[in-house]
């Protein structure tokens, strides 16, 4: 395994993450590029790389200064590694559309496991809040999803 | 058991998945652990030596603003030194005649907000000052404007500010000049919403809130918020309150950390 093609990019993203969160936070919402790159190995490489890097890169997420919740985006980032190996080697088995479909889907699915945690305090007390901070959430980083795929698409690593 | 080994090779990635889940619940289940806070501590140390780069260009970015801001708020604030001199005076008289003392000390430790964490929401900071500085867990951290924290984790030379944008972050205050208590907590965009406010006491908009002083964490009187709203909730015994906080949390470059304060009454 050549692990020069993790680490670096895993390096540039997570320092960008760093630095940048701040300048692109909308109203205390940030874009996760973390998540993206995760997806994208996933869908390069499989399953097993997929979790295996998302749960190392959720921990450091979480040493790099979680408040609350330590050990969640390790979950999180699992999940979303696993379930987007499945889309490895599947672009051309199925339709562009349900591809893309498909990865929006583990997108939204990861921040909506996400909301449920961090803001479970509103879907009791404030539902409409709960929808806005999940789809708010979940936009602002599709948003930069979508600007990713002119430049490099995920189709091109499946 | 070769068969067996066979069988997990196949599974692997389910088998490492299943793991993955695994270890990341108990991590969450150990949040309080004391081993997990020393990795916790020292991590936010490593975080801090990435996060000076940025720190130092950011400080540049905003010098020209926070100078000018620093220049309007110098001159409020030696106005208002001026009414506060006066006002002690009177309150030292008045204090002598009730033959009653009581003196509030807060010791101060003035930090850098070096990062504010890198999930996709903003809920905690990572400020310069640690355990050599004498901060310790659950101190509270504020800017000139209000309370925007407690220490959460605290490394060598570094700590974690559990933010008041955080959704778990409970502040109990009191409003002014009704004296109500209620627990404060985050509803979004700068609002925050006290609670378990009794329904007969008289709340007015622009009402002052501070903390409340039950809490072993802040002392009383620390400012928080400005009320924006009171409404009554239909079925509920209580009243809800929205607060508008003081300080511009997405713009904070500096906060302080009060190590040490003692309220004492003779």
């Amino acid at each position: 395994m050549q692990w020069t093609k993790y680490v670096i990019p895993f390096f540039i993203v997570y320092i960008i993450q760093l630095w940048s969160v701040e300048f692109l936070s909308l109203s205390a919402i940030r874009p996760d590029f973390c998540v993206l790159l995760i997806l994208y190995w996933s869908v390069r490489d499989g399953r097993f790389s997929g979790t295996i890097a998302g749960f190392i890169i959720g921990l450091l997420t979480d040493l790099s200064g979680a408040g609350s919740f330590f050990g969640l985006s390790p979950m999180l980032y699992s999940i979303t590694g696993y379930a987007g190996g499945y889309l490895n080697g599947l672009y051309t088995k199925l339709s562009p559309l349900y591809f893309t479909l498909s990865w929006i889907g583990i997108l939204c699915l990861q921040f909506l496991l996400s909301s449920l945690v961090i803001f479970q305090d509103l879907l009791i007390s404030d539902l409409p809040l709960f929808w806005f901070k999940w789809i708010a959430s979940a936009s602002y980083t599709l948003g930069f999803a979508g600007i990713l795929q002119v430049i490099f698409p995920i189709h091109r690593l499946s | 058991m070769r068969n067996l080994y066979i069988f997990v090779i196949k599974n692997k990635d389910h088998f490492v998945f299943f793991l993955s889940v695994l270890l990341s619940s108990t991590l969450l289940l150990k949040n309080d652990d004391p081993r997990m806070q020393v990795i916790r501590g020292k991590s936010a140390d490593m975080v801090t030596f990435i996060s000076l780069p940025i720190m130092w260009v950011k400080s540049l970015w905003f010098v020209n603003y926070e100078n000018q801001y620093l220049r309007e708020k110098n001159l409020q604030l030696s106005l208002q030194v001026e009414s506060m001199i006066n006002l002690e005076v009177e309150n030292r008289r008045l204090q002598d005649l009730l033959d009653f003392k009581r003196q509030t000390n807060l010791k101060i430790v003035p930090t850098r907000i070096v990062n504010k964490g890198i999930q996709t929401n903003l809920i905690s900071l990572t400020v310069d000052v640690g355990k050599n500085d004498g901060v310790n867990v659950n101190q509270p951290v504020l800017t000139p404007e209000g309370v925007i924290g407690k220490t959460i984790q605290v490394g060598n030379s570094a700590s974690i500010v559990q933010f008041i944008t955080d959704h778990n972050y409970r502040l109990s205050v009191r409003i002014l000049p009704s004296g109500a208590t209620g627990i404060l907590r985050w509803r979004g965009n700068n609002i925050c919403e006290i609670r378990e406010v009794q329904k007969n006491v008289n709340i007015e908009i622009g009402d002052q809130v501070v903390t409340s002083g039950f809490s072993d964490i802040y002392p009383p009187g620390l400012p928080v918020g400005d009320v924006a709203g009171v409404y009554d909730e239909r079925g509920n015994y209580q009243k809800v309150v929205k607060v508008t906080i003081y300080s511009e949390l997405n713009f904070i470059q500096n906060a302080f950390i009060i190590i040490e304060y003692q309220d004492a009454m003779d």
